[in-house]
């Protein structure tokens, strides 16, 4: 009784004064209608040059104009009114409108960037007081590249943040490795933590909603997030209302994606001629004549005939027929607005991007509202919501399965069946299926839901003390439709399958906030706080029995026998509890620091080690406040910071430390019967993988921030690694799940912002680069550990070295003829034509003591370069991003270097091996399927894939505010958009996409990462876009 | 301020019924996966762990011919398909790197494994039906001994295990002689041979009585126990019901997969059960009536071919020499000759073709081989006789003995003839020490056209009896030594 009595007394007063200052609110919009017209220019204090596209809002209102590309500006005002003139970069000012009709403002540049408020784990700081390595992006046209993911835009923007497109197809998430890849099998990705939810994905938000991004870089800086944060961690802060009146932005482009292609393919009697040259050489190695005839003749084994319709066929080049030019387009409409009881902000996104590939495509819709209520002085809570919803069509092989087909086969039969090698030659030929075929009569698609919800309550408890206490939840459902057509494969089966998954997680933190100045010198923050969560997921999946559909046109699985051995539906789940602290102290803004704490418990852990502890600690001297730095005014800031923290990784399975009995199947009886086996050996001490790591850093402004400098050196060592140890096999299991090993990243990282010209024409650049050294530097007792894929490419891991880097052997040239085998040092079975390796032991034979590392898939380096114009009402960015030293293992140029049944690039074939007497290049072994056992295991294929990209161009022309305004719009602005408009790589790149392999990145101990076979080609995108506000 | 304390309170309460769900977040009941703590409870989980054990086996039997026929004289690799390793052991300079002798060590302990789980575990229930804990022994033990005989003939003596060791245990275990290992198989198929049902009271496809007395005899043959040997085999030819089929191809076709023949097969069914060695056999342009594609990995040999004498119906079971595409169904034949033992019609990759461990025309075979070794040549001569016999319908090409000086030439003759790509060629070879000098030469490719094959030519040592262990097992372990040679 006693509590609902004190509600009610408690409760009246505090509403009394929201409504009081609404009835205020609403008297001076009243008031502001019969004001007179105020005008003016607005200059800029330095070069005295005027301000396009300053705000001019009559404070405590939403009305508002902006300047047009003279500076000037006209509103309505009153004479109580106060007009408020704001811009970023510069400083607000502030002038009472009183009897003036002219007012005339010259507005001050922002000596610092320093009040800008930058977002780390669990609340927000002065950029100023940051003591961690943390790079921030705020989203002022990121929203008008033509990118399908919000991350492809952070390409090259960040220092040490390395953001690729490893996979080009519309839809695909790109790989983001922030301070290089220290996990074998626990994955690399950063923690995504979006308003607050850990654990979100990026490919559920759109752009447009982002007001900002911030990476924590440095493990002081995501220890908060503890064991999560060893990858990094990437927080996305999504818009949010703001009172006043409804503020609707519209933006919108669309354009044309065209794919980079190789165009150098043989057709017509050149491909003849090396069809010709391959038999021979082929029919040669086997001890056949390659002087009889190649077409009919019965001497020559069939296998080895080269037939005419090569040479009298359709010249298609296959690359041109799947590949080609496709729409993109991307609709927002946004509304944020508010009262100062309820702002909301709240979006729709409508996106199509086509593939370039043919029956590929991506479409995304997603909405978004964000609410946030101010209760009262003490209480005030809001919610989120963010349901999206997106679809895409995938190839159901890579690409190099299309493009490498022969050129004498036709993309169709005029009565519209698909014709293949063997309409032309006959039965002995291979019997792929067309390509054409195989793209129509493929349906495979992937569609997910997502929804990231969030509902909050926040209590200021006492002055400089809060409460925030949240409950999120992210549902996600993921589901893959495949069904093949009989005649879109060569096995001549039709096949389909259905996976689904359907996840929650669900998340409730509690953090308790304490900000304090103390006699105006000591400001202390501190934050405590728990969090809890939980994830579960089931997954089924079912498949056809190849060959049992009825027809093609039901593609369900209804019209189809289900596989049972294929089918099955599991469920599982995983829970964290979390306690975590953090102290942030600073003395007169001179000398800074900060410490936190944080412990997790994880249910993927063993009894034995289920809990983890990840602290920090951070200083920073901010030199520049100084007394004696006050006389040297070219720096304007000056400051030195120095950090230690530790972070954990647990992105292992659900339950793997059990020793686990999986299902297995036999055929007794000729039935199909399910036995049971134990599948993992079990480790009742697995743990966190650790991270820990130190970072050194210097911030420094100059000439009023003109110049502003951060360079960073770190180095971060993870212990423990969750990686599948091998262990003697008798035991009955080729590895375990242990903690075990050591990887360490060292590098530094530079940013440079400098603002070259200030006044009317307007140049900003910013400059970074980083360099990441990886090396492994324990592993567990061994030495190193190789991966061998199925034609001889080794991946090893070893001590002193960067993780997986390729291994085999090095080629010293090309061997000439029988003479020169027999004299050298070989593989066995070499023949002429086949690599001659360097005999790295000296013990005249070619054996795996000869193989030695041939460089990495990891950039050694990396660079940005943003470059932003503005001239009046024109804006023009230029992003480009660099990337030296990454290897690339090349396979898929065995596929078009020579092959019987394949297309041929005249780059690949012309430096080879020949015969004796077409002897190439001399380091251009001749190369077929039947000899890649001979060089696979080799440098052959290795390329470098170092590169230069333009990534981005972007034009936007801002319309003059009083032709806005006629249209009763607030600002309307019209850009073009180009991405990826210039491409450099090396020569001896063959590939499409210097960043792009399809064997995936690193992924447990038989990890493949930069294996390509048929990455996608990159697409030039050619937008228009428009954005208007009203 | 009374507000606020109660709210704290509030969230003091909230935080505090959190931490009580601490249990339920970090040690949640796995829903999906049984685990080792709460497998192995009733008759049902050995019966299913049983099951495990042939699944093992079921998986690595479609790549035993990579190191059981290829490096002999029936088989070779095609360029078609590259296997990685497989080169390596076609041109006998295989090295301790290989890839196939690692899988092979690797697959084969799983196996192991497997077995001693179920013999470990097997007091733990208390609800067996009659008979059938014998069963789950004799099958565990027969099992576990094939996996060491397959074990010992490929790397000769290896480590014996027989209990669940941990890491540190394995990594210091060394190598056991070749006696002991062969010590535990008999022990194990003994006691196998006493426990397990007669055949036609389990299904096909599991181990039965006959199947442990025939492999027992076969072991003693490895042996050279040739006095055990013939007990066995005389016990199984009187107390068991096996016979020879009447036609040789109907053991290469589904229908009649399971057969009188059959003392033990590793199972398969098409599509859903598959294996791969039927598509691995076929062309890759295909083979009509079977498959549309194949991925021809290795083809028959000259030096097999050239041997089958005229009227031989195991021919045309076990080679195809000339070669029909599905595409053209109606095309003349060309020469194209390719493994067809199981080529039956079936899905790509998935072939539901039996691959039988040990026939009964083996354990005849093995038979006459005793008998000859124990001076009864007559005896000999009639088993032998009866496996040709069956091969040319007739007993016009019966043996007379006199053929060849040694009766063990021809034995062996047979047996390749009739067990080709059975992976019984190489060890057979190895056995006989006759590895030495027939792998010296081997004719592959046949030129139909100039009547030419093209002859490789090879340098088998006596090190290579046994291959070499695998290297990555050695760099774990202690104990482990190299075999010589290697």
């Amino acid at each position: 009784m006693n509590r609902l009595n004190f509600y009610k007394k408690w409760t009246l007063p505090q509403w009394r004064l929201p409504m009081l200052l609404l009835a205020m609110l609403l008297t001076f919009t009243g008031r502001a209608q019969d004001a007179g017209e105020v005008s003016g220019i607005v200059v800029d204090s330095v070069g005295n040059v005027s301000l396009p596209g300053v705000s001019v809002v009559i404070k405590g209102t939403s009305k508002g104009v902006s300047t047009d590309a003279d500076g000037k500006y006209r509103i309505q005002a009153g004479a109580g009114d106060v007009l408020t003139f704001s811009f970023i970069g510069y400083e607000k000012s502030e002038v009472p409108v009183g009897s003036k009709s002219v007012i005339n403002v010259t507005l001050r540049q922002n000596n610092t960037v320093l009040d800008e408020l930058v977002v780390v784990g669990y609340g927000a700081i002065k950029k100023s007081s940051v003591t961690a390595a943390v790079s921030k992006v705020e989203n002022t046209v990121l929203d008008q590249i033509p990118v399908g993911r919000p991350e492809s835009v952070l390409a090259g923007r960040l220092a040490g943040v390395n953001v690729s497109q490893t996979n080009t197809s519309p839809g695909s998430a790109p790989l983001i490795r922030i301070r290089g890849a220290s996990s074998i099998d626990a994955g690399n990705d950063p923690l995504v933590v979006i308003d607050g939810f850990p654990g979100g994905s990026l490919g559920s938000i759109s752009t447009n909603d982002i007001e900002s991004i911030e990476v924590l870089k440095d493990a002081s800086a995501a220890a908060i997030y503890g064991s999560r944060g060893a990858g990094g961690v990437i927080i996305v802060t999504t818009k949010k209302g703001k009172s006043g009146k409804a503020k609707f932005n519209f933006n919108a482009y669309a354009g044309v994606a065209s794919p980079k292609k190789h165009g150098d393919w043989l057709v017509g009697q050149e491909y003849y001629d090396y069809a010709v040259r391959y038999q021979n050489r082929e029919y040669a190695w086997i001890g056949g004549d390659p002087t009889l005839p190649v077409w009919n003749d019965p001497r020559r084994p069939n296998a080895y005939q080269v037939s005419d319709v090569l040479k009298n066929g359709n010249n298609v080049v296959w690359e041109d027929e799947v590949l080609g030019s496709a729409t993109v387009q991307n609709y927002n409409l946004s509304v944020g607005g508010g009262t100062d009881h309820v702002r909301y902000y709240v979006s729709g996104t409508l996106k199509d991007e086509q593939g370039t590939l043919k029956n590929t495509w991506y479409k995304n819709y997603g909405v978004r509202a964000n609410v946030d209520v101010t209760v009262n002085s003490v209480v005030s809570l809001g919610f989120m919501l963010n349901p999206s919803y997106s679809k895409r069509r995938f190839a159901s092989t890579d690409i190099n399965n299309y493009i490498k087909f022969p050129s004498f086969v036709a993309v169709q039969n005029p009565d519209g069946t698909y014709p293949n090698s063997r309409s032309y030659w006959g039965a002995v030929v291979s019997g792929q299926a067309n390509p054409m075929a195989t793209l129509e009569g493929s349906h495979y698609y992937g569609t997910t839901v997502n929804n990231l919800g969030e509902a909050f309550l926040n209590l200021n408890l006492a002055k400089g003390l809060s409460l925030r206490s949240s409950i999120s939840t992210n549902l996600a459902s993921n589901q893959t439709d495949r069904f093949q057509a009989s005649w879109a494969q060569s096995t001549n089966l039709n096949s389909g399958s259905l996976a689904q998954s359907n996840s929650y997680s669900i998340a409730n933190e509690n953090v308790l906030s304490y900000n304090k100045t103390f006699k105006e010198v000591h400001t202390l923050s501190a934050i405590a706080g728990a969090s809890y969560q939980k994830f579960n997921s089931n997954n089924s999946n079912m498949a056809a029995v190849n060959g049992s559909f009825n027809n093609d046109i039901v593609r369900t699985l209804n019209n189809a026998i289900i596989n049972p051995s294929a089918t099955n539906s599991t469920r599982s789940q995983w829970g964290l509890i979390s306690y975590f602290s953090r102290v942030n102290y600073g003395f007169k803004d001179k000398y800074l620091l900060s410490a936190s704490i944080r412990t997790d418990g994880s249910s993927r852990f063993g009894p034995e080690n289920k809990w983890g502890y990840f602290p920090s600690a951070s200083v920073a001297w901010r030199v520049s406040q100084e007394e004696f730095m006050k006389s040297l005014s070219a720096v304007s800031e000056l400051k030195l910071r120095a950090s230690y923290g530790a972070t954990g990784n647990f992105n292992i399975g659900d339950f793997e430390y059990l020793g686990q009995i999986g299902d297995v199947y036999y055929a007794p009886n000729n039935t199909l019967t399910k036995g049971q086996t134990q599948v993992s050996y079990g480790n009742n001490s697995l743990s966190w993988e650790k991270t820990s790591s130190y970072d050194v850093g210097l911030e420094l402004g100059l000439f009023r921030n003109r110049i502003s400098v951060v360079l960073d050196y770190y180095d971060k060592k993870t212990n423990g690694l969750l990686y599948n140890v091998s262990i003697p096999s008798i035991t009955g299991f080729t590895s375990s799940l242990s903690n075990v090993g050591t990887v360490r990243n060292k590098g530094f990282e530079v940013e440079l912002t400098t603002k070259n010209l200030v006044g009317a024409f307007k140049w900003e650049t910013s400059f970074n680069m980083a360099k990441n050294v990886n090396t492994v530097e324990d592993l567990g007792g061994v030495q190193e550990r190789i991966t061998t894929d199925t034609y001889g490419m080794g991946w090893i891991l070893r001590l002193g070295q960067p993780m997986f880097s390729y291994y085999g052997y090095k080629i010293a040239g090309v061997l000439q003829n029988q003479e020169e085998v027999n004299n050298s040092p070989v593989l066995s079975g070499s023949k002429p034509g086949n690599p001659r390796y360097q005999d790295v032991d000296g013990d005249g034979k070619i054996t795996s003591a000869d193989k030695v590392i041939l460089g990495n898939f990891q950039p050694k380096a990396y660079f940005g370069l943003i470059n932003n114009f503005a001239w009046k009402s024109f804006d023009l960015s230029i992003a480009m991003q660099a990337s030296v030293g990454a290897k690339i293992y090349n396979f898929e140029n065995e596929y078009y270097e020579g092959a019987l049944l394949g297309a041929m690039r005249r780059p690949l074939v012309e430096r080879q091996w020949w015969s004796q007497s077409e002897t190439g290049d001399g380091m251009t072994p001749g190369s077929s399927l039947s000899q890649l056992t001979y060089q696979s295991s080799s440098d052959a294929y290795i390329e470098d894939a170092s590169f230069l990209a333009v990534r981005n161009i972007n034009l936007g022309y801002t319309l003059p505010l009083d032709l806005v305004q006629k249209a009763h719009l607030s600002n309307f602005r019209i850009y073009a958009s180009l991405a990826n408009p210039f491409m450099f790589t090396k020569k001896e790149f063959h590939g499409y996409n210097p960043e792009g392999y399809t064997g995936g990145e690193i992924a447990g101990t038989g990890s493949k990462p930069g294996f390509n076979n048929g990455a996608a080609p990159i697409n030039r995108v050619y937008t228009l876009g428009i954005n208007f506000n009203f | 301020m009374d507000i606020r304390n109660n709210l704290i309170k509030c969230f003091a309460a909230l935080a505090l019924g959190l931490a009580g769900c601490e249990d339920k977040l970090l040690n949640p009941t796995p829903e999906s996966v049984l685990t080792a703590n709460n497998f192995y409870k009733t008759a049902n989980d050995i019966n299913q762990a049983v099951l495990g054990i042939y699944n093992n086996l079921q998986n690595r039997r479609a790549s035993d011919y990579l190191l059981m026929e290829v490096p002999g004289d029936n088989l070779y690799m095609s360029t078609n398909t590259t296997i990685a390793g497989s080169n390596d052991v076609d041109f006998l300079t295989l090295n301790s790197d290989n890839a196939l002798t690692a899988a092979f060590w690797n697959t084969t302990y799983n196996g192991i494994f497997r077995a001693n789980s179920v013999l470990l575990n097997i007091d733990n229930p208390v609800n067996y039906a009659a008979g059938a804990k014998d069963q789950y022994i004799g099958e565990a033990k027969f099992m576990r001994a094939l996996y060491y005989f397959d074990l010992v003939r490929i790397f000769g003596g290896v480590p014996k295990v027989t209990e669940k060791i941990s890491i540190s245990e394995a990594a210091a275990l060394p190598k056991s002689s070749e006696e002991e290992i062969y010590a535990q198989i008999i022990a194990d198929l003994t006691d196998a041979a006493a426990k397990l049902p007669l055949r036609n009271a389990i299904a096909t496809g599991r181990a039965s009585r006959g199947a442990a007395v025939g492999l027992l005899g076969k072991v003693y043959v490895y042996r050279k126990d040739y006095a055990n040997a013939k007990t066995q085999f005389e016990r199984l030819i009187k107390d068991f019901d096996y016979a020879l089929v009447n036609d040789f191809a109907s053991l290469w076709q589904l229908g009649t997969e399971d057969n009188s023949e059959i003392l033990f097969t590793v199972k398969y069914i098409d599509g859903t059960n598959g294996h791969s060695l039927s598509t691995n056999y076929a062309p890759n342009g295909g083979i009509v009536g079977v498959t549309d594609r194949g991925a021809e990995t290795s083809l028959p040999s000259w030096s097999l071919m050239k041997k089958y004498e005229e009227g031989d119906k195991r021919k045309a079971a076990t080679i195809q020499e000339w070669w029909v595409s599905p595409a053209q169904p109606n095309a003349p034949a060309i020469w194209y000759p390719y493994v067809s033992k199981y080529a039956v019609k079936h899905s790509y990759g998935a072939s539901g073709i039996d691959i039988p461990v040990l026939r009964f025309a083996d354990a005849v075979l093995l038979y006459a081989e005793t008998l000859n070794a124990l001076g009864d040549k007559p005896g000999a001569l009639t088993q032998l006789n009866r496996v040709r016999q069956r091969a040319f319908g007739n007993a016009t090409h019966n043996y007379k003995g006199t053929e060849a000086a040694d009766l063990m030439d021809l034995i062996l003759l047979e047996r390749q003839l009739e067990l080709a790509y059975e992976n019984e060629r190489w060890f057979d070879l190895v056995r006989t020490g006759k590895f030495l000098s027939v792998m010296k030469q081997e004719e592959r490719l046949y030129n139909y056209a100039s009547k030419t094959p093209v002859v490789v030519n090879l340098s088998p040592q006596p090190f290579m009896s046994v291959y070499p262990i695998p290297q990555a097992q050695i760099d774990l372990s202690s104990g482990l030594k190299q075999n010589n040679g290697y």
